[in-house]
Formats: C-alpha cells, sequence, structure tokens
C-alpha cells in the first residue's frame, strides 16, 4: 500500500474522530490500519434498537480506488447484510462499479447506519428477507428484534 | 471377389485380315432363334480371384497341351472339334479370350496353365470332368492342388472359377459346333445370306463378379471416413476464423468509431501509456478566481465560500468541501468552452490544492489532481477518470489487439445488458450492464446521503457527477444534455422515480442478486491480460481455441 493511501487513511480517521456519529465507535490500530473495526449501536428509531454491532471495514490495497469492504461480524436479520459468516454488504457506493475515490469512509458509516434505520429490499442480498420485509413487515420486525435479543446483545 | 453369374453368347466377328474389315461391327452377339445361349447362375465356385475386380468377357477356347501323354489324356474329355486357338484369327492378338480346360489331371492342367498364361486369357474356367451337377469342391479342397500349395494361383494374372461338370460337358459340346467357318455352324445357311463369309461365330462368355465384394476394404472404409470427418473439421474452423475476425474487425471499427469504450463497458482493462500522459496538461492551480490566461476556469470565489458554508450543505457536505451545489450561478467563457469542475482538493489525498503552489493534473473531463495521486493510478490501473469513469484517451483510440477473448466479453456483456429488465437504464442500449448498476447503485446512495440522483432515463454523461457537482448548468458537451440534471443536492427521496424497479419479477431479482454476490466476491472487475487468459487452461483446451476461435 502507497504512503499516499496511508496518509489518506489517516486523514480519514482524523475526520471520523471529529465528526463522529452517534452510537459509532471507531478502534484503528497504527499497526494495522487498513483493518477498521467499528463497534455500532443499532439506531434508536430502528428495530435493531439496543443491539451492539461489531463491524469491520477493510481498505484494499489499491485503496482509494476501489471501495472498503464491509463485514457485520455480529448476526443480523437484515435484507442488506448477507446471512453468512461474512456478513458481507455490498451496494450503493460499496459496489466497485460504483466507488469513486473522492467517496470516503464517513459516507460509508452513514450508509450502513441508514440502511438500519431504513433496510432497502429493492437491492437486497437477503431476497427471502427483502420479502419478508416488503410483505409482512410485522414478522420481520419481529425476527429482526428477536436475533438482537440473540446475538447482538 | 467370386463370380456370380456366368453368360454364353454366340457372337460373330468379322476377320480382321478381310479387306472389309471395320472395327465397328466386332463382338454383335447374334439373335437367340439362331444361336446358342447359356446361362451359368449358381455352382460357380471361385478359385482363384487374381485381377477379378470387374466384369471379364471374351471369346471361348480350349488351350493346348505341349505333351503327348496329356494330349492323349485330353481326348477322352474334350471332343475332337471343340475350338481352339488355332480356330480363331492368328493375326490379331487383341482378341480377348476365355480359357475352359478340364481338370483331370495335375500334370496336363500344369500345362493347360502354361499355355493360357502364354495367350493372355482374361479368365480360366476349369471343370473336373463327370455328370456332377453340384457345386464344384471349394478352393481350399485337395483335389485343386497342384503339388505346389496354391501358387499357380498367384502366378496367374487373370481369375479362375470352376463350373460343374454339367456345364462344362455342354459347353465343349457346343464348342464343337462353333469353331469351323461360317457355313458350318448351326443355322450357317441362313446366317451366310446376311454376314460376310469371311466372318467368325464362336462362343463369348461373360463373367459378372459380385458387386457385393467390390466395395472398398475396411482401411479405405476408415480413411474415407476420416477425411470426411478432416475436411468437415477443417470447413468448421475455417468458418469460425472468418466469423471470429469478423467479429474483431467488427469490435475494431466501433472502438474506432468511438462507439464503444473497452475499459468503460468492462471488456478490457487499459492503461494509459506515459508518451499519452505527458501530454495531459500540467499546471499550477490558482485560487478560483475568473482568470481567462488560466486554463482552468474557476468559479468566483463567492461561490466556493457560499457552497462551503450554504445552507443547502448536507450532513456529509461539510465532510466533502469539494461539492458544489449546482444551483451555483453559471459561467460562460468568452471561448464558447465550457467550463470545469471547481475542486479545491485532490479527491484521491483529499488534500486541498495551494493556490499559486500546488501542481496539477488536468484529464479531458476536465477534473484535477495532484500528478503523483494520478499518474500511477492510469500508467498502471486504468484509463478511466477515477471520478467519472471517462476515457483519457481520445475516443477513437484503439491501444491492442483485438483478440477473440475481447470480442467475446463484449458480446457477452452485450448480450447481458439486452436481457436485463425494462427500468431506466434500458434505454442505454449495449451500454447499459455497468451503468444500469450505477444507477441502482446511485439509488440507494442517494437515500442515505441526499445526494442528487437522476431520474431521467438517458444521463450518460451526468451519471459520473454525482460527487462532483456541476458548476454550471450548461451542458458539458453538445451531444449529453446534463442541464436536466440540475436538480439541487437536496433532491427530495420521494420524487425519485423508478418505473420498472418495482415490477422486476422474483426470477431476474434472484439473477440480479447473484450478481452482486459475484461483484462482492470481486469477480466483476475489469480484467486485465486477456492475452493470458488466452493462453490458460489445459493444453487441448488452448489448442480446441485455436482450432475453433469462439468457442468455450
Amino acid at each position: 500500500m502507497s504512503t499516499g493511501a496511508k496518509k489518506r487513511i489517516l486523514r480519514e480517521y482524523a475526520e471520523c474522530q471529529n465528526d463522529p456519529l452517534p452510537g459509532v465507535k471507531i478502534n484503528f490500530d497504527e499497526q494495522n490500519m487498513t483493518k477498521w473495526e467499528i463497534l455500532m449501536d443499532g439506531p434508536d428509531q430502528s428495530v435493531y434498537a439496543g443491539g451492539h454491532y461489531k463491524l469491520e471495514i477493510n481498505f484494499p490495497n489499491e485503496y482509494p480506488f476501489k471501495p472498503p469492504v464491509v463485514s457485520f461480524k455480529t448476526k443480523i436479520y437484515h435484507p442488506n447484510v448477507s446471512n453468512d459468516d461474512k456478513g458481507s454488504m455490498c451496494l450503493g457506493l460499496l459496489r466497485p462499479e460504483e466507488w469513486k475515490p473522492p467517496n470516503k469512509v464517513i459516507s460509508v458509516l452513514h450508509l450502513i447506519r441508514n440502511l438500519l434505520i431504513e433496510p432497502n429490499p429493492d437491492d437486497a442480498i437477503e431476497l427471502s428477507i427483502a420479502n419478508d420485509y416488503k410483505t409482512n413487515r410485522a414478522e420481520f420486525d419481529k425476527t429482526a428484534k428477536d436475533w438482537v435479543k440473540r446475538y447482538a446483545k | 471377389m467370386t463370380a456370380s453369374r456366368i453368360d454364353i453368347f454366340t457372337v460373330r466377328f468379322p476377320d480382321p485380315s478381310s479387306p472389309s474389315f471395320n472395327d465397328d461391327q466386332r463382338w454383335i452377339t447374334l439373335p437367340t432363334n439362331v444361336s446358342f445361349r447359356y446361362p451359368i447362375t449358381d455352382n460357380i465356385q471361385t478359385l482363384s480371384s487374381k485381377n477379378a475386380g470387374y466384369d471379364a468377357s471374351g471369346i471361348l477356347y480350349v488351350p493346348e497341351l505341349r505333351s503327348d501323354e496329356c494330349k492323349k489324356s485330353e481326348e477322352a474329355y474334350v471332343p475332337a472339334n471343340a475350338t481352339r486357338s488355332r480356330n480363331l484369327p492368328s493375326s490379331n492378338p487383341g482378341i480377348p479370350l476365355i480359357a475352359l480346360a478340364p481338370w483331370f489331371s495335375p500334370t496336363c492342367m500344369k500345362e493347360y496353365l502354361e499355355s493360357v498364361r502364354k495367350d493372355s486369357v482374361r479368365v480360366l474356367f476349369v471343370f473336373q470332368p463327370g455328370t456332377d451337377r453340384a457345386m464344384p469342391p471349394p478352393m481350399a479342397d485337395a483335389s485343386w492342388g497342384l503339388g505346389d500349395g496354391g501358387a499357380w494361383k498367384s502366378a496367374n494374372d487373370f481369375p479362375t472359377y470352376a463350373i460343374n461338370a454339367a456345364s462344362g460337358s455342354v459347353i465343349l459340346a457346343q464348342m464343337t459346333l462353333y469353331s469351323g467357318n461360317l457355313s458350318e455352324v448351326p443355322h450357317g445357311k441362313d446366317l451366310s445370306s446376311a454376314l460376310d463369309s469371311t466372318d467368325y461365330v464362336r462362343l463369348w462368355a461373360r463373367v459378372e463378379t459380385d458387386a457385393v465384394n467390390r466395395l472398398p476394404s475396411l482401411w479405405v472404409f476408415l480413411i474415407i471416413v476420416l477425411a470426411i470427418l478432416m475436411t468437415i473439421i477443417a470447413a468448421t474452423s475455417l468458418t469460425m476464423h472468418c466469423v471470429q475476425r469478423r467479429r474483431r474487425e467488427e469490435l475494431r471499427r466501433r472502438v474506432i468509431n468511438g462507439e464503444i469504450n473497452l475499459e468503460a463497458v468492462g471488456v478490457k482493462r487499459l492503461t494509459v501509456p506515459r508518451e499519452f500522459l505527458e501530454k495531459l496538461p500540467s499546471y499550477t492551480y490558482s485560487a478560483p478566481a475568473h482568470d481567462s490566461e488560466n486554463t482552468m476556469p474557476q468559479l468566483p470565489p463567492s461561490v466556493l465560500l457560499a457552497s462551503s458554508t450554504g445552507p443547502d450543505s448536507q450532513p456529509t457536505a461539510g465532510a466533502r468541501p469539494w461539492m458544489r451545489s449546482s444551483s451555483a450561478p453559471s459561467l460562460s467563457r468568452a471561448d464558447g468552452q465550457s467550463p470545469a469542475f471547481s475542486q479545491p482538493s485532490c479527491p484521491i489525498c483529499l488534500d486541498d490544492f495551494e493556490s499559486n503552489e500546488t501542481q496539477v493534473r488536468e484529464l479531458p473531463c476536465r477534473h484535477i489532481f495532484h500528478p503523483d495521486c494520478i499518474d500511477p493510478y492510469l500508467l498502471n490501473n486504468s484509463s478511466l477518470c477515477p471520478i467519472c469513469k471517462e476515457s483519457v484517451m481520445p475516443s477513437g483510440y484503439c491501444p491492442t489487439r483485438i483478440t477473440n477473448v475481447m470480442v467475446r466479453r463484449e458480446r457477452m456483456l452485450r448480450r447481458a445488458g439486452n436481457r436485463r429488465p425494462s427500468g431506466p437504464a434500458s434505454s442505454l442500449g449495449p451500454l447499459s450492464s455497468p451503468i444500469h448498476l450505477g444507477l441502482l447503485g446511485s439509488r440507494i446512495g442517494g437515500v442515505i446521503s441526499g445526494r442528487r440522483v437522476f431520474s431521467a432515463p438517458d444521463h450518460r454523461r451526468a451519471r459520473s457527477d454525482e460527487e462532483m457537482a456541476i458548476s454550471n448548468a450548461a451542458p458539458l458537451s453538445t451531444d449529453a444534455a446534463p442541464g436536466t440534471a440540475t436538480s439541487s443536492g437536496a433532491t427530495p427521496l420521494s420524487a425519485r422515480s423508478d418505473p420498472g424497479c418495482g415490477e422486476i419479477d422474483h426470477e431476474e431479482r434472484r439473477e440480479r442478486a447473484r450478481e452482486r454476490a459475484l461483484t462482492l466476491l470481486g469477480n466483476r472487475h475489469v480484467p486485465s491480460g486477456d492475452e493470458d487468459e488466452e493462453a490458460s487452461g489445459p493444453w487441448w483446451r488452448r489448442g480446441l481455441r485455436k482450432v475453433f476461435p469462439g468457442f468455450r
């Protein structure tokens, strides 16, 4: 990874610290700055309220020309997060062909937070969950809350 | 090769030595009522099939014996007047001959054979004397031995057929009748009125060989099959080569005409050669002041100020100081050149440009970067502007040899593009593959940060400028119409219309989800080395690709 990219990551970290998102904490390791550990609380107005989610943001070597890779380490019942051990998330500006160097980690964090508040079933990675969300909202809310209790406490 | 049928006819032919000899009148078969006919359709044993590949015919005669003992014993089997070579025209050695000999003793048979070889007959008929009407003994039978282990058969250059004793005697008896001159043969009186007195009338034999056995042997058959296969393969290969070549030329033409950019559609990753890069303008950044001397038109400072602190700034806009509201007053340059974007910082390292100090590189799309940031990327990674994905290369630049892999990929993408559900992007046509996803992505992106999202379907160019607000409303280029994209960054979410997206059926959504999963795994990146791909795989696969280009 080039020094330019490292400089940029440091800079972005500083920016995130200066302008912190509510309920978002970043564990930053100077030695391994390409891997950020994020602790995100479920937003109060969402079904994930009360949950504490551990995420990982990995910066590829080609950053900022390639998007960072976001994965949920805590299981979550969400149409846009893959329901496997990867917990990967790939939509919007995280998509490689959509990513542009000016995009920043802070906007990625915004994206994640907003998706917790309002999932996007039209661009889902888990189709069954998306279907649940669209057609049987009560059931979705119940399961999501259940998962919060089971995995995200 | 066996004989299936022997026919005995009576023919007349002119004496070759007579003054009225006419070659056209040879071998005329006499009418049935005044002649002898005798067909033998069964009980023919083939003793030797040497040179028996064709139907043979000729005048029947009995060969001469050499030794007196044999001549003496022959008298018991051959009537005295049977046709001999002396009863045939001597002056013409070209007469086709078929010999008939009784097989009464091996010694005399050898003498017969010597004689017929000298006469160069076409066929030899033999029969074992007696009254037998049955099939003569088979070839391997001891009675056909001459004490030489069958060597007599290969020493002959004609086939030998055995007929039964009854047929042999009948023919011999008739041969005695047809050996004299015209007036002596049966019906001679009737015939002599119509024929020349010097004409010969003799018995004629024709042998028909079995057609079934004349098929080529197994090997010949195999070779023919192989040859047909090879021809088919060669023809297919040639056709595929031609088709592939046409496709390559077609793709090349489209690239040169600027209809398609290989990297933009995801066919081939291109990089910018150093000499091209050095031609791109590089200059010292100057603060956004209207300066006609500067190649980089800028917004008035007031606009800059307004945009960074203005009321239209979104929560995230604070973190993006370069983001401009497109409600900024439009600028028009005196020379008519379209104004560039205003960028106070490098989008790659996020450092601010220092006015009159920082060296910047400007790409043809008018985005500016630190040369240190952008040059390695363009040299090694891509030829597209990282922000707007517009090619740095001039339109129509065809950098590499178009390969079959590229043709295949382009066709695949085009097909995938045509298959896509109708939606905002379908009107983009063949180019829609990555762009379509782009639109979807921007839709999501819009949810989060409230960034401007284009709802008009035809913003091929405008799509690229989500991050970089356009500094004025004028079209970026003459053919695109980003003027319709001047909605502010605060476009309400509800204003976005996504016709079709909500109606995509389950199947298609599943397909999209799969593609997305692939994207996630990083499989959708623009491939860099297709030459490697061409040369990869097991040897048979490489060979197959060589012979049948376009085959997968």
